[in-house]
Protein backbone atom coordinates (compact mmCIF):
# COMPACT_ATOMS: atom_id res chain seq x y z
CA UNK A 1 0.00 0.00 0.00
CA UNK A 2 1.13 3.30 -1.04
CA UNK A 3 2.23 5.74 2.18
CA UNK A 4 -0.28 8.23 1.20
CA UNK A 5 -2.83 5.92 1.14
CA UNK A 6 -1.60 4.47 4.58
CA UNK A 7 -1.88 7.72 6.17
CA UNK A 8 -5.71 8.53 4.59
CA UNK A 9 -7.18 5.24 6.31
CA UNK A 10 -9.56 5.51 8.85
CA UNK A 11 -8.68 4.10 12.40
CA UNK A 12 -10.84 1.32 11.89
CA UNK A 13 -9.16 0.15 8.38
CA UNK A 14 -5.65 0.43 10.02
CA UNK A 15 -6.70 -1.36 13.32
CA UNK A 16 -7.83 -4.15 10.84
CA UNK A 17 -4.60 -3.89 8.53
CA UNK A 18 -2.35 -4.16 11.55
CA UNK A 19 -3.90 -7.45 12.52
CA UNK A 20 -3.85 -8.43 9.06
CA UNK A 21 -0.19 -7.76 9.12
CA UNK A 22 -0.47 -5.83 5.91
CA UNK A 23 1.74 -3.13 7.57
CA UNK A 24 3.14 -2.43 11.06
CA UNK A 25 2.81 0.42 13.42
CA UNK A 26 6.25 1.45 12.57
CA UNK A 27 5.34 1.52 8.91
CA UNK A 28 2.22 3.65 9.48
CA UNK A 29 3.96 5.92 12.39
CA UNK A 30 6.74 6.49 9.49
CA UNK A 31 4.14 7.19 6.96
CA UNK A 32 2.47 9.73 8.70
CA UNK A 33 5.48 11.70 9.71
CA UNK A 34 6.94 11.71 5.59
CA UNK A 35 3.80 13.09 5.14
CA UNK A 36 4.35 16.20 7.59
CA UNK A 37 7.15 16.40 6.54
CA UNK A 38 6.12 17.05 2.81
CA UNK A 39 3.08 19.16 2.99
CA UNK A 40 2.77 20.81 6.66
CA UNK A 41 4.96 23.13 5.86
CA UNK A 42 2.49 24.69 4.04
CA UNK A 43 -0.39 23.82 6.40
CA UNK A 44 1.25 24.91 9.60
CA UNK A 45 -1.20 22.10 11.85
CA UNK A 46 1.90 20.69 14.03
CA UNK A 47 3.70 23.37 16.65
CA UNK A 48 5.54 20.08 17.84
CA UNK A 49 7.14 16.98 15.68
CA UNK A 50 7.15 14.33 18.21
CA UNK A 51 9.02 11.77 15.78
CA UNK A 52 11.64 10.07 17.96
CA UNK A 53 8.62 9.00 20.46
CA UNK A 54 6.55 7.89 17.59
CA UNK A 55 8.53 5.68 16.12
CA UNK A 56 9.56 4.50 20.08
CA UNK A 57 5.83 3.90 20.59
CA UNK A 58 5.51 2.29 17.43
CA UNK A 59 8.40 -0.37 17.78
CA UNK A 60 6.97 -0.77 21.16
CA UNK A 61 2.97 -1.40 19.89
CA UNK A 62 4.53 -3.81 16.98
CA UNK A 63 6.96 -5.95 19.15
CA UNK A 64 3.16 -6.05 22.10
CA UNK A 65 0.96 -7.03 18.86
CA UNK A 66 3.13 -9.61 17.78
CA UNK A 67 3.26 -11.06 21.22
CA UNK A 68 -0.27 -11.08 21.50
CA UNK A 69 -0.98 -8.67 23.75
CA UNK A 70 -3.77 -6.58 21.68
CA UNK A 71 -4.57 -3.24 24.00
CA UNK A 72 -7.67 -3.00 21.18
CA UNK A 73 -8.39 -0.71 18.10
CA UNK A 74 -6.24 2.28 19.34
CA UNK A 75 -3.27 0.05 19.56
CA UNK A 76 -0.43 1.29 17.14
CA UNK A 77 -2.56 4.08 16.09
CA UNK A 78 -0.70 7.42 15.20
CA UNK A 79 -2.45 10.75 16.65
CA UNK A 80 -1.59 14.25 17.39
CA UNK A 81 -2.82 16.49 19.94
CA UNK A 82 -4.07 20.12 20.19
CA UNK A 83 -1.20 21.97 22.09
CA UNK A 84 -3.16 22.87 24.46
CA UNK A 85 -3.22 19.23 26.47
CA UNK A 86 -0.73 18.57 29.01
CA UNK A 87 2.01 16.72 28.16
CA UNK A 88 5.13 15.19 30.49
CA UNK A 89 8.22 16.27 29.12
CA UNK A 90 6.62 17.55 25.79
CA UNK A 91 6.47 21.46 25.26
CA UNK A 92 2.61 22.74 25.75
CA UNK A 93 2.40 25.94 24.17
CA UNK A 94 -0.95 26.86 23.78
CA UNK A 95 0.27 28.39 20.15
CA UNK A 96 0.87 31.43 22.74
CA UNK A 97 4.40 33.26 23.51
CA UNK A 98 2.98 32.99 27.36
CA UNK A 99 3.43 29.03 27.08
CA UNK A 100 6.39 29.13 24.58
CA UNK A 101 8.78 27.16 26.72
CA UNK A 102 6.09 25.73 28.80
CA UNK A 103 6.96 21.88 29.37
CA UNK A 104 4.81 20.13 31.75
CA UNK A 105 5.15 17.53 34.40
CA UNK A 106 1.94 15.43 33.98
CA UNK A 107 -0.03 14.27 31.28
CA UNK A 108 -3.57 15.32 30.66
CA UNK A 109 -5.90 12.36 32.19
CA UNK A 110 -6.74 12.37 28.52
CA UNK A 111 -3.13 11.95 27.33
CA UNK A 112 -2.60 9.19 29.73
CA UNK A 113 -5.73 7.30 29.09
CA UNK A 114 -4.84 7.20 25.17
CA UNK A 115 -0.97 5.94 26.00
CA UNK A 116 -2.46 3.22 27.61
CA UNK A 117 -4.94 2.67 25.17
CA UNK A 118 -1.63 2.16 22.88
CA UNK A 119 -1.31 5.15 20.64
CA UNK A 120 1.63 6.55 18.59
CA UNK A 121 1.98 10.60 19.53
CA UNK A 122 2.90 12.01 16.39
CA UNK A 123 2.94 15.53 17.75
CA UNK A 124 1.37 18.98 19.44
CA UNK A 125 -1.21 20.78 17.01
CA UNK A 126 -1.48 24.60 15.96
CA UNK A 127 -4.52 26.12 17.19
CA UNK A 128 -5.99 29.76 18.02
CA UNK A 129 -4.06 31.27 20.88
CA UNK A 130 -5.16 29.95 23.88
CA UNK A 131 -8.23 29.02 22.66
CA UNK A 132 -10.31 32.18 22.40
CA UNK A 133 -9.86 34.88 19.37
CA UNK A 134 -9.08 34.08 15.65
CA UNK A 135 -5.97 32.65 13.74
CA UNK A 136 -3.06 34.18 15.65
CA UNK A 137 -1.58 36.19 13.03
CA UNK A 138 1.20 37.28 15.25
CA UNK A 139 1.88 34.29 17.77
CA UNK A 140 5.05 32.81 17.89
CA UNK A 141 4.07 30.10 15.34
CA UNK A 142 2.27 30.89 12.15
CA UNK A 143 -1.64 30.37 11.70
CA UNK A 144 -3.05 27.08 10.74
CA UNK A 145 -4.25 26.78 7.13
CA UNK A 146 -7.27 25.15 5.44
CA UNK A 147 -6.01 22.37 3.25
CA UNK A 148 -9.26 22.24 0.88
CA UNK A 149 -7.99 25.27 -0.17
CA UNK A 150 -5.02 27.29 1.73
CA UNK A 151 -6.30 30.73 1.33
CA UNK A 152 -8.94 30.23 3.85
CA UNK A 153 -9.16 29.93 7.42
CA UNK A 154 -9.39 26.03 8.90
CA UNK A 155 -11.70 27.14 11.89
CA UNK A 156 -10.79 27.19 15.26
CA UNK A 157 -9.82 27.02 17.52
CA UNK A 158 -8.70 23.56 17.29
CA UNK A 159 -7.45 24.46 13.77
CA UNK A 160 -4.48 22.16 13.51
CA UNK A 161 -6.32 19.39 14.90
CA UNK A 162 -9.17 19.68 11.68
CA UNK A 163 -6.13 20.52 8.90
CA UNK A 164 -3.94 17.15 10.55
CA UNK A 165 -7.25 15.17 9.64
CA UNK A 166 -8.32 16.48 6.32
CA UNK A 167 -4.71 16.67 5.46
CA UNK A 168 -3.49 12.97 6.37
CA UNK A 169 -1.41 13.92 8.43
CA UNK A 170 -2.50 11.66 11.97
CA UNK A 171 -5.68 9.36 12.15
CA UNK A 172 -7.00 10.71 14.83
CA UNK A 173 -6.60 13.77 17.17
CA UNK A 174 -8.15 15.70 20.61
CA UNK A 175 -9.91 19.15 20.24
CA UNK A 176 -11.25 20.94 23.25
CA UNK A 177 -14.58 23.25 22.92
CA UNK A 178 -15.97 26.11 24.82
CA UNK A 179 -17.83 27.73 22.08
CA UNK A 180 -17.57 25.58 19.25
CA UNK A 181 -14.00 24.93 18.68
CA UNK A 182 -13.73 21.27 17.83
CA UNK A 183 -17.29 21.39 15.89
CA UNK A 184 -15.99 24.47 13.84
CA UNK A 185 -12.95 22.98 12.66
CA UNK A 186 -14.31 19.86 11.93
CA UNK A 187 -16.84 21.50 10.10
CA UNK A 188 -14.68 23.87 7.96
CA UNK A 189 -12.06 21.16 7.58
CA UNK A 190 -14.56 18.66 6.26
CA UNK A 191 -13.86 15.74 9.34
CA UNK A 192 -16.00 14.18 12.13
CA UNK A 193 -15.69 16.05 15.86
CA UNK A 194 -17.34 15.80 18.87
CA UNK A 195 -18.24 17.62 21.99
CA UNK A 196 -19.01 15.15 24.47
CA UNK A 197 -21.72 15.68 27.69
CA UNK A 198 -20.57 18.46 29.97
CA UNK A 199 -18.26 15.80 32.46
CA UNK A 200 -18.13 12.83 30.34
CA UNK A 201 -14.45 13.74 29.53
CA UNK A 202 -12.17 14.52 32.34
CA UNK A 203 -10.42 18.43 31.64
CA UNK A 204 -7.94 17.45 33.64
CA UNK A 205 -4.24 18.69 32.51
CA UNK A 206 -6.41 20.65 29.51
CA UNK A 207 -5.51 24.17 29.59
CA UNK A 208 -8.66 25.56 30.99
CA UNK A 209 -9.91 28.68 28.68
CA UNK A 210 -13.69 28.87 30.80
CA UNK A 211 -13.94 26.09 33.41
CA UNK A 212 -17.52 25.85 33.28
CA UNK A 213 -17.89 25.64 29.07
CA UNK A 214 -15.28 23.72 28.47
CA UNK A 215 -15.16 20.26 26.97
CA UNK A 216 -11.96 17.81 25.81
CA UNK A 217 -13.43 15.58 22.96
CA UNK A 218 -12.18 13.68 19.51
CA UNK A 219 -11.93 14.60 16.37
CA UNK A 220 -11.35 12.08 13.09
CA UNK A 221 -12.24 11.43 9.55
CA UNK A 222 -15.11 9.38 10.83
CA UNK A 223 -17.77 8.64 12.83
CA UNK A 224 -16.66 5.56 14.41
CA UNK A 225 -13.38 6.74 14.63
CA UNK A 226 -14.38 9.02 17.08
CA UNK A 227 -16.19 6.24 19.00
CA UNK A 228 -13.37 4.66 19.36
CA UNK A 229 -11.26 7.60 20.67
CA UNK A 230 -14.55 8.69 23.03
CA UNK A 231 -14.38 5.31 23.97
CA UNK A 232 -10.75 5.74 24.91
CA UNK A 233 -11.03 9.12 27.02
CA UNK A 234 -14.01 8.79 28.55
CA UNK A 235 -15.36 8.47 32.16
CA UNK A 236 -15.18 9.80 35.59
CA UNK A 237 -11.68 11.10 36.68
CA UNK A 238 -11.63 12.19 40.44
CA UNK A 239 -8.99 15.13 39.36
CA UNK A 240 -11.71 17.41 37.56
CA UNK A 241 -13.79 18.94 39.55
CA UNK A 242 -16.59 19.11 36.97
CA UNK A 243 -16.27 15.16 35.76
CA UNK A 244 -19.25 12.82 35.70
CA UNK A 245 -19.74 9.32 37.76
CA UNK A 246 -22.17 7.89 35.19
CA UNK A 247 -21.33 4.96 33.29
CA UNK A 248 -20.03 4.79 29.65
CA UNK A 249 -21.84 2.52 27.18
CA UNK A 250 -20.14 0.51 24.33
CA UNK A 251 -20.47 3.22 22.42
CA UNK A 252 -19.09 1.22 18.96
CA UNK A 253 -21.72 -1.68 19.59
CA UNK A 254 -24.72 1.01 19.30
CA UNK A 255 -23.60 2.53 16.19
CA UNK A 256 -25.65 0.24 13.83
CA UNK A 257 -28.96 0.58 15.39
CA UNK A 258 -31.22 2.08 12.99
CA UNK A 259 -33.04 5.59 13.28
CA UNK A 260 -36.49 4.88 12.08
CA UNK A 261 -39.25 7.12 13.91
CA UNK A 262 -36.22 9.33 15.52
CA UNK A 263 -37.79 12.43 16.04
CA UNK A 264 -35.18 15.47 15.05
CA UNK A 265 -35.77 19.13 15.95
CA UNK A 266 -34.81 21.97 13.98
CA UNK A 267 -34.77 24.96 16.10
CA UNK A 268 -34.86 27.25 13.11
CA UNK A 269 -37.32 29.94 13.48
CA UNK A 270 -36.04 32.93 15.54
CA UNK A 271 -32.13 31.51 15.19
CA UNK A 272 -31.30 30.11 11.50
CA UNK A 273 -31.99 34.24 10.03
CA UNK A 274 -30.72 35.95 13.62
CA UNK A 275 -29.11 39.38 12.18
CA UNK A 276 -27.07 38.48 8.58
CA UNK A 277 -28.68 35.08 8.84
CA UNK A 278 -27.38 31.67 7.63
CA UNK A 279 -25.51 31.53 4.30
CA UNK A 280 -28.15 30.52 1.84
CA UNK A 281 -26.01 27.47 0.06
CA UNK A 282 -25.28 26.36 3.96
CA UNK A 283 -28.43 26.10 4.57
CA UNK A 284 -29.71 24.49 1.26
CA UNK A 285 -26.73 22.21 1.83
CA UNK A 286 -28.66 21.03 5.50
CA UNK A 287 -31.92 20.93 3.85
CA UNK A 288 -30.71 18.13 1.61
CA UNK A 289 -28.69 16.49 4.81
CA UNK A 290 -32.53 16.83 6.38
CA UNK A 291 -34.13 14.95 4.12
CA UNK A 292 -31.48 12.07 3.67
CA UNK A 293 -32.12 11.43 7.36
CA UNK A 294 -35.84 11.56 6.45
CA UNK A 295 -35.33 9.16 3.91
CA UNK A 296 -33.70 6.83 6.98
CA UNK A 297 -36.97 7.10 8.76
CA UNK A 298 -36.51 10.12 11.17
CA UNK A 299 -39.15 12.39 11.56
CA UNK A 300 -38.14 16.46 11.21
CA UNK A 301 -40.19 18.31 13.59
CA UNK A 302 -39.44 22.30 13.48
CA UNK A 303 -38.71 23.97 17.23
CA UNK A 304 -38.56 27.35 18.07
CA UNK A 305 -35.27 28.56 17.94
CA UNK A 306 -35.57 31.73 20.05
CA UNK A 307 -33.34 29.97 23.31
CA UNK A 308 -30.76 28.60 21.14
CA UNK A 309 -30.04 32.38 19.60
CA UNK A 310 -29.97 33.65 23.21
CA UNK A 311 -27.74 30.94 24.43
CA UNK A 312 -24.87 32.77 22.44
CA UNK A 313 -25.01 35.79 24.86
CA UNK A 314 -24.93 33.79 28.19
CA UNK A 315 -22.02 31.69 26.70
CA UNK A 316 -19.98 34.55 25.94
CA UNK A 317 -20.14 36.45 28.82
CA UNK A 318 -19.83 33.63 31.21
CA UNK A 319 -16.61 32.57 28.52
CA UNK A 320 -14.87 35.78 28.80
CA UNK A 321 -15.52 36.22 32.48
CA UNK A 322 -13.84 33.49 33.33
CA UNK A 323 -10.95 33.62 30.41
CA UNK A 324 -10.14 37.05 31.65
CA UNK A 325 -10.03 35.80 35.55
CA UNK A 326 -7.61 32.95 34.45
CA UNK A 327 -5.57 35.12 32.49
CA UNK A 328 -5.63 38.06 34.87
CA UNK A 329 -2.67 38.28 36.36
CA UNK A 330 -0.73 37.60 32.84
CA UNK A 331 -2.11 40.29 31.99
CA UNK A 332 -1.65 42.98 33.88
CA UNK A 333 2.32 42.00 34.37
CA UNK A 334 2.99 41.35 30.51
CA UNK A 335 -0.08 41.65 28.34
CA UNK A 336 2.10 42.25 25.05
CA UNK A 337 2.56 38.73 25.38
CA UNK A 338 -0.60 38.03 24.29
CA UNK A 339 -1.26 37.78 20.70
CA UNK A 340 -3.27 40.89 19.43
CA UNK A 341 -6.93 38.71 18.62
CA UNK A 342 -6.75 36.74 21.57
CA UNK A 343 -5.89 40.36 24.15
CA UNK A 344 -8.58 42.41 22.75
CA UNK A 345 -11.28 39.26 23.20
CA UNK A 346 -10.31 38.29 26.50
CA UNK A 347 -9.78 42.13 27.76
CA UNK A 348 -13.25 42.51 27.42
CA UNK A 349 -14.13 40.19 30.62
CA UNK A 350 -11.92 42.98 32.46
CA UNK A 351 -14.95 45.05 31.93
CA UNK A 352 -17.68 42.55 33.59
CA UNK A 353 -19.09 43.13 36.91
CA UNK A 354 -18.81 40.39 39.05
CA UNK A 355 -23.01 40.71 38.89
CA UNK A 356 -22.74 40.90 34.73
CA UNK A 357 -21.27 37.42 35.76
CA UNK A 358 -24.35 35.97 38.13
CA UNK A 359 -26.55 37.38 35.62
CA UNK A 360 -25.11 35.29 32.91
CA UNK A 361 -25.02 32.08 35.06
CA UNK A 362 -28.81 33.23 36.35
CA UNK A 363 -29.94 33.13 32.22
CA UNK A 364 -27.91 29.72 32.01
CA UNK A 365 -30.30 28.22 34.38
CA UNK A 366 -33.33 29.21 32.17
CA UNK A 367 -31.95 28.76 28.88
CA UNK A 368 -31.19 25.29 29.99
CA UNK A 369 -35.03 24.43 31.06
CA UNK A 370 -36.42 26.31 28.13
CA UNK A 371 -33.70 24.19 25.28
CA UNK A 372 -34.31 20.70 27.23
CA UNK A 373 -37.76 21.35 27.48
CA UNK A 374 -37.78 20.40 23.64
CA UNK A 375 -36.90 17.10 24.95
CA UNK A 376 -40.08 16.46 25.43
CA UNK A 377 -41.33 16.58 21.80
CA UNK A 378 -38.05 15.88 19.47
CA UNK A 379 -35.02 12.76 20.83
CA UNK A 380 -32.48 15.33 18.80
CA UNK A 381 -31.28 18.82 17.61
CA UNK A 382 -29.98 19.21 14.65
CA UNK A 383 -28.44 22.44 12.24
CA UNK A 384 -25.52 23.29 10.57
CA UNK A 385 -22.17 23.69 12.13
CA UNK A 386 -21.29 26.98 11.53
CA UNK A 387 -23.55 29.87 9.52
CA UNK A 388 -21.32 30.14 6.56
CA UNK A 389 -18.64 28.56 4.88
CA UNK A 390 -14.45 29.05 6.19
CA UNK A 391 -13.82 32.95 5.26
CA UNK A 392 -10.74 33.80 3.31
CA UNK A 393 -8.02 34.99 5.42
CA UNK A 394 -7.48 37.94 3.89
CA UNK A 395 -11.46 39.30 4.18
CA UNK A 396 -12.32 37.72 7.04
CA UNK A 397 -13.68 40.13 9.76
CA UNK A 398 -13.41 39.11 13.72
CA UNK A 399 -16.83 41.23 14.07
CA UNK A 400 -18.46 39.01 11.71
CA UNK A 401 -19.42 36.14 13.90
CA UNK A 402 -21.24 38.02 16.30
CA UNK A 403 -23.74 39.22 13.64
CA UNK A 404 -24.55 35.69 12.15
CA UNK A 405 -26.50 32.84 14.33
CA UNK A 406 -23.92 30.82 16.66
CA UNK A 407 -25.17 26.98 16.03
CA UNK A 408 -22.20 25.33 18.20
CA UNK A 409 -22.85 28.18 21.69
CA UNK A 410 -25.97 26.50 23.11
CA UNK A 411 -24.65 23.32 23.37
CA UNK A 412 -21.66 24.62 25.39
CA UNK A 413 -23.88 26.39 27.55
CA UNK A 414 -25.92 23.51 28.05
CA UNK A 415 -23.55 20.84 28.38
CA UNK A 416 -25.26 18.55 25.87
CA UNK A 417 -23.51 16.10 23.37
CA UNK A 418 -22.71 17.46 19.91
CA UNK A 419 -21.14 16.22 17.22
CA UNK A 420 -20.22 17.89 13.82
CA UNK A 421 -19.73 15.64 10.35
CA UNK A 422 -19.59 16.42 6.39
CA UNK A 423 -22.89 16.66 4.94
CA UNK A 424 -21.94 18.75 1.54
CA UNK A 425 -19.65 21.35 -0.05
CA UNK A 426 -19.86 24.05 -1.55
CA UNK A 427 -19.82 25.33 -4.95
CA UNK A 428 -15.82 26.80 -3.88
CA UNK A 429 -15.18 23.10 -2.66
CA UNK A 430 -15.37 23.90 1.16
CA UNK A 431 -16.40 21.80 3.43
CA UNK A 432 -20.11 22.16 5.19
CA UNK A 433 -21.19 20.44 8.58
CA UNK A 434 -24.08 18.95 10.18
CA UNK A 435 -24.40 19.65 13.60
CA UNK A 436 -26.15 17.03 15.71
CA UNK A 437 -27.31 17.01 19.76
CA UNK A 438 -28.81 15.15 22.34
CA UNK A 439 -29.60 15.10 25.87
CA UNK A 440 -27.39 14.96 28.46
CA UNK A 441 -25.18 11.37 28.60
CA UNK A 442 -26.74 10.29 25.33
CA UNK A 443 -23.33 10.17 23.04
CA UNK A 444 -24.66 7.11 21.61
CA UNK A 445 -28.01 8.35 20.68
CA UNK A 446 -25.59 11.20 18.80
CA UNK A 447 -22.87 8.92 17.36
CA UNK A 448 -25.71 6.56 15.96
CA UNK A 449 -27.44 9.12 14.03
CA UNK A 450 -24.27 11.16 12.78
CA UNK A 451 -23.28 7.07 11.47
CA UNK A 452 -26.71 6.31 9.39
CA UNK A 453 -26.14 10.17 7.91
CA UNK A 454 -22.42 9.01 7.11
CA UNK A 455 -23.05 5.88 5.60
CA UNK A 456 -25.65 7.55 3.55
CA UNK A 457 -23.20 9.61 2.08
CA UNK A 458 -19.85 9.89 0.40
CA UNK A 459 -19.06 13.25 1.54
CA UNK A 460 -16.08 11.75 4.52
CA UNK A 461 -14.65 9.92 1.41
CA UNK A 462 -13.87 12.98 -0.26
CA UNK A 463 -9.93 14.58 0.34
CA UNK A 464 -8.79 17.63 -0.59
CA UNK A 465 -6.12 17.92 -3.55
CA UNK A 466 -2.25 18.97 -1.84
CA UNK B 1 -30.39 50.45 26.20
CA UNK B 2 -28.21 51.81 29.18
CA UNK B 3 -26.28 54.94 28.19
CA UNK B 4 -22.95 53.45 26.45
CA UNK B 5 -19.41 53.83 28.53
CA UNK B 6 -17.08 56.31 27.27
CA UNK B 7 -13.56 56.02 25.82
CA UNK B 8 -12.48 57.92 29.31
CA UNK B 9 -14.62 55.71 31.78
CA UNK B 10 -13.08 53.05 29.70
CA UNK B 11 -9.24 54.05 30.30
CA UNK B 12 -10.46 54.91 33.95
CA UNK B 13 -11.94 51.44 34.39
CA UNK B 14 -8.86 49.39 32.61
CA UNK B 15 -6.30 51.40 35.39
CA UNK B 16 -8.21 50.65 38.10
CA UNK B 17 -7.93 47.06 37.14
CA UNK B 18 -4.26 47.50 36.84
CA UNK B 19 -4.31 46.84 33.05
CA UNK B 20 -1.34 49.14 31.05
CA UNK B 21 -3.50 50.09 28.10
CA UNK B 22 -2.31 52.24 25.36
CA UNK B 23 -5.26 54.68 23.90
CA UNK B 24 -5.58 52.62 20.61
CA UNK B 25 -5.89 49.50 22.83
CA UNK B 26 -8.70 51.20 24.61
CA UNK B 27 -10.21 52.51 21.45
CA UNK B 28 -10.33 49.03 20.02
CA UNK B 29 -11.93 47.51 23.07
CA UNK B 30 -14.58 50.29 23.58
CA UNK B 31 -17.26 48.60 20.92
CA UNK B 32 -17.12 45.11 22.06
CA UNK B 33 -17.30 46.34 26.11
CA UNK B 34 -20.53 48.37 25.02
CA UNK B 35 -21.85 45.15 23.42
CA UNK B 36 -21.28 43.14 25.96
CA UNK B 37 -22.82 45.66 28.15
CA UNK B 38 -25.81 45.40 25.98
CA UNK B 39 -25.97 41.57 26.15
CA UNK B 40 -26.16 41.25 29.92
CA UNK B 41 -29.27 44.06 29.51
CA UNK B 42 -30.64 41.09 27.31
CA UNK B 43 -29.74 38.47 29.48
CA UNK B 44 -31.39 39.95 32.63
CA UNK B 45 -34.48 40.16 30.76
CA UNK B 46 -34.67 35.98 30.83
CA UNK B 47 -34.83 36.28 34.77
CA UNK B 48 -36.87 36.36 37.83
CA UNK B 49 -35.81 36.84 41.26
CA UNK B 50 -36.61 32.66 41.85
CA UNK B 51 -34.06 32.00 39.20
CA UNK B 52 -30.16 30.76 41.17
CA UNK B 53 -27.30 31.17 39.12
CA UNK B 54 -26.48 27.57 37.10
CA UNK B 55 -22.45 27.51 38.01
CA UNK B 56 -21.82 24.25 35.61
CA UNK B 57 -24.18 21.50 34.34
CA UNK B 58 -24.46 19.39 36.83
CA UNK B 59 -24.94 15.90 35.90
CA UNK B 60 -26.71 14.66 38.65
CA UNK B 61 -29.43 17.17 37.98
CA UNK B 62 -30.14 15.49 34.36
CA UNK B 63 -32.96 13.96 33.91
CA UNK B 64 -32.76 11.07 31.64
CA UNK B 65 -35.52 10.55 29.61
Amino acid sequence: MALTELTHLSITEAASGLRRKEFSPSELARACLERIESIDHKLHSFITVTADLALEQARKAEQELRGGTDKGPLHGIPIALKDLYATKGIRTTCHSAVLQDWVPDHDATTVTKLCEAGTVLLGKLGMHEFAFGGPSVDAPFPAVRNPWNMAHIPGGSSSGSGAALAAGLCLGCLGSDTGGSIRTPSSHCGVVGMKPTYGRVSRFGVVSLSWSLDHAGPMARTVEDCAILLQAIAGYDPKDPASANVPVPDLRSELKNKIKGLRVGVPRVNWFNENKGTDPETEAIFDTALKTLESLGAVVVEIDGRPFSIARKANQTILTAEAYAYHEKRFQEAPEKFGSSVRRRMLEGAFLSAADYITALRARTVLNEQIRANFSAVDIFVTPSAPRPPDAFETMDPNEQNLRPSFTNPFNLTGLPAISLPCGFTKDNLPVGLQIAASPFEESTVLRVAYAYERASEWHTRRPKL
Amino acid sequence: MVKELTLAQLRMMAERSGLKLTDEEVGKLLPGVNRSHNQILELRKLITDSIEPASAFAASRTEKK
